[in-house]
């Protein structure tokens, strides 16, 4: 690789000061130590007197082989990683990154990265997406060639639909005759990210350790531009362990981030015109808030045209108790004749009622002869095979480009086109949905007194509950079981970071570690961490406690318990129905029971300080209080809390 | 993991499906006026067939309604006609499953709406202080 002319940045050079070529001797293994030995049958002979060849062999100088080094790939590597200023490596331990690995603890310090040490790869992924959605940057996990990797393969997937930036990497060995028997052929690949090519969305196997340091760069600015997604990198291990070899040509490429596409501006300015003369505009929004200013911008955007505004929940996107927030009121979206519809991945989903009967069937659940518009990066970048993309929607015009990035034009351009007379009939459209909102809170209030006293415990008081202790804390609530509405019904979302969306691809095994990574971010601006997650998630990933336990991350976990993986309880009595063929054995491989589970014994096991399994809702309080009073310290938490199914 | 993916691959959208409340409209089962049968069932046995034909895994088990992909209404008090309440069973729409007689005859149906009828249903919020 030929030298940038300009002068390197000599902190990305500190890696070279130590090295030495000293260990480059043993890329040279001596003929005589790959002799093979024979396997031919000796005859069972006394010892004889030393011949004059045995006697030369057994005195002569061991044959070449060096036992130590004084630098390493994987020193060079971890430069790298600190300089794209990658704070921590979540990982399960094994031998085809070992090179990383120590390079990390012994030439970085165990900082920048950090090492956080997870007993499933599945579970370091999910951290690194809760992570990356709260911190806004990615965390790196390497994992085990192969059979790590195909741990880590249903995260890498949830991340992937979720649009979050996860640096994956993994070892390997490439070279087939530098392999030893056994663990290190069923576990090296020649294509190792063959495997989750359909979900990344750039990979790389670096041949010489320049070329990893010029790919990692570029992995990471390809994963943080929008649309984001995971990368992945596969790691030779002898390029890891073995002395660097040419360490006055290495260097670590500047990073440049690529500046998130906006929307033309052209197109842009006659949605304004769109949105400020229509009668009823609808904003309908997923993964719009790419940062803390997108709930800032979509608000301002909002208040201007007095327009309600559909929050699909996928990003903190907008406050819940804004009077403009009507995501608990869609009939709206049948008044509408603009729909605006921002970041939203699957739109046909947000737009039809689907029937899942023997026939399937939908229907529009809009105006016929709405316009709809949508402004987002999604159809800049597709892949085929895995269907995340949803239904195909017809639209009127789709604006390619980041929505937060086109947002300040958008607003700018609405401003200059509104007049006195608009803005008085915003006004007023705005009193209505003001009404609407407070309509819609005060039935949600009421709706969750039915059962208030109830054993099991209404999913609707568990929540009440557990905001009554939270409310007045700095909270972030970064993750809730399926279909659990309450919070966003119920409690006021009103920061960027209160809410950290869901998995993205509905995979089980997401909320428990996706939590902790957020918690993990959270956790250094001193906010308390909440999650409500169910038991089924719970029970695919629960050694994630160890991880809280051993890291010392707070993060008040609470277990939604209905015993079940309910919602495929719910399709199987459906099905049953739907075959006339009796509905009472519907338990039989869908519930979590006989025995029941002591998650609270669980979490203690793990040295995670447990609460429960509570059944009765006036315990609730007082152990969540318990509980919160161990996060506040410092230490994980968590309550089970025996509920009714949803 | 193809185990996983296949079984959750009908979860769906959580946003599209979670906050829907179209099917609640589609229900209809408010303002609906009482049943000439009201007070006909029976109660305790109602409560049981509920619970064991599993109405309360999308319902609850105090009728505070739920939700699969579609919101599951709340079912306390019911007011919809007993002989409504019947018919809907056997022909519900969107997620909710279809009950034929074979799986749920009308005396057991019947006394399910006696259960939901004798249920407390909502409180005034004022009375929550959790809730103010």
């Amino acid at each position: 690789m030929p030298k940038r002319n300009s002068s390197p940045d000599t902190a990305r050079r500190a890696f070279l000061k130590g090295a030495t070529l000293a260990g480059a001797a043993a890329l040279t293994t001596p003929v005589a130590a790959n002799m093979p030995v024979s396997d031919a049958p000796r005859a069972n002979v006394k010892a004889a007197v030393p011949g004059p060849r045995l006697a030369t062999v057994e005195t002569m100088p061991p044959p070449k082989d060096p036992v130590s080094q004084s630098t390493s790939g994987g020193d060079f590597m971890v430069d790298v990683l600190k300089t794209l200023d990658i704070d921590y490596l979540a990982m399960n331990c094994a031998s085809s990154f070992r090179g990383l690995h120590e390079a990390v603890l012994n030439h970085g310090g165990n900082i920048k990265p950090e090492i956080l040490t997870c007993p499933h790869e599945e579970i370091a992924v999910h951290m690194a997406q809760g992570y990356a959605k709260i911190e806004g940057k990615p965390m790196a996990m390497i994992c085990h060639g192969v059979v790590g990797l195909q741990h880590a393969t249903m995260a890498m997937y949830n991340a992937w639909c979720d649009r979050v930036p996860v640096i994956v990497m993994g070892g390997n060995i490439i070279e087939a005759n530098k392999r030893g028997p056994g663990a290190e052929w069923v576990h090296s690949a020649i294509d190792p990210a063959a495997i989750v090519r359909d979900f990344v969305k750039w990979d790389d196997q670096p041949t010489s350790l320049q070329h990893f340091a010029e790919s990692a760069v570029r992995a990471y600015k390809i994963a943080m531009t929008p649309p984001m997604a995971p990368v992945m990198l596969s790691l030779d291990a002898e390029l890891q362990e073995n002395p660097i070899a040419d360490a006055e040509t290495l260097r670590i490429p500047k990073l440049s981030k690529a500046i998130p596409p906006q929307g033309d501006s052209a197109a842009l300015a006659e949605l304004a015109k769109l949105l400020v003369n229509a009668e009823t505009p609808v904003i309908i929004c997923d993964r719009m808030a790419r940062t803390p200013a997108g709930m800032t911008q979509l608000v301002e955007l909002a208040e201007t045209l007095q327009c309600a505004v559909i929050d699909n929940a996928g990003r903190m996107n907008f406050p819940s108790r804004h009077p403009l927030n009507q995501s608990f009121g869609r009939s709206i979206i049948r008044q509408a004749d603009i729909i605006v519809a921002m970041e939203v991945n699957e739109l046909w989903g947000s737009l039809n009622a689907f029937s899942d009967r023997i026939v399937r069937s939908s229907r529009l659940n809009y105006k016929p002869g709405a316009k709809i518009i949508t402004l987002g990066s999604r159809d800049l970048y597709m892949k085929s095979n895995y269907q995340d993309f949803g239904r195909y929607q017809e639209v009127d015009l789709a604006i390619s480009g980041d929505a937060e990035a086109s947002l300040p034009t958008l607003i700018e351009e609405v401003k200059r086109l509104i007049d006195d007379g608009k803005k008085s009939a915003f006004a007023a459209r705005g009193k209505r949905l003001e009404v609407a909102k407070t309509a819609a809170v005060e039935q949600a209030k009421s709706d969750a007194t039915i059962g208030w006293d109830a054993s099991p415990i209404t999913t609707a008081r568990l929540c009440a509950e557990v905001y009554g202790q939270i409310k007045d804390e700095d909270w972030s609530m970064v993750g809730t079981s399926i279909r659990l509405t309450w919070p966003h019904r119920l409690w006021n979302f009103d920061k960027p970071y209160r809410w950290n969306g869901v998995s993205g691809g509905a995979g089980i095994g997401y909320n428990l570690p996706a939590s902790l990574g957020a918690a993990l971010a959270n956790k250094r601006h001193g906010r308390l961490t909440l999650s409500i997650g169910g038991d089924g998630d719970f029970m695919f990933v629960p050694s994630t406690l160890w991880t809280a336990a051993h890291h010392s991350i707070p993060m008040l976990y609470i277990l939604q318990n209905n015993r079940a993986y309910h919602q495929e309880y719910m399709y199987l009595q459906a099905t049953a129905a739907r075959h006339g063929r009796g509905i009472t054995n519907t338990e039989i491989g869908t519930t979590i029971k006989d025995p029941n589970v002591d998650y609270a014994t669980v979490a203690r096991g793990f040295g995670v300080y447990g609460e429960g399994p509570i059944t009765d809702p006036n315990d609730l309080g007082p152990a969540l209080k318990r509980a919160i009073a161990v996060v506040k310290s410092g230490q994980p938490a968590l309550v089970d809390v025996v509920t009714d199914p949803r | 993991m193809t185990h996983h993916t296949a079984r959750i691959a009908r979860i769906g959208n959580f946003a599209a499906v979670v906050f829907s409340t179209a099917a609640c409209a589609a229900l209809g089962w408010a303002a609906v006026a009482l049943a000439e049968g009201a007070g006909s069932g029976d109660v305790a046995k109602g409560r049981s067939v509920y619970l064991a034909v599993g109405c309360f895994e999308c319902h609850g088990r105090a009728g505070q309604g739920g939700a699969m992909n579609y919101p599951a209404p709340a079912l306390a008090k019911i007011e919809m006609p007993v002989e409504s309440f019947v018919a809907y069973l056997r022909n519900a729409p969107n997620d909710m499953p279809a009950y034929t007689a074979n799986v749920l005859s009308d005396a057991d149906a019947s006394d399910i709406w006696a259960f939901l009828q004798s249920l407390p249903g909502r409180k005034p919020v004022k009375d929550f202080p959790l809730l103010n």
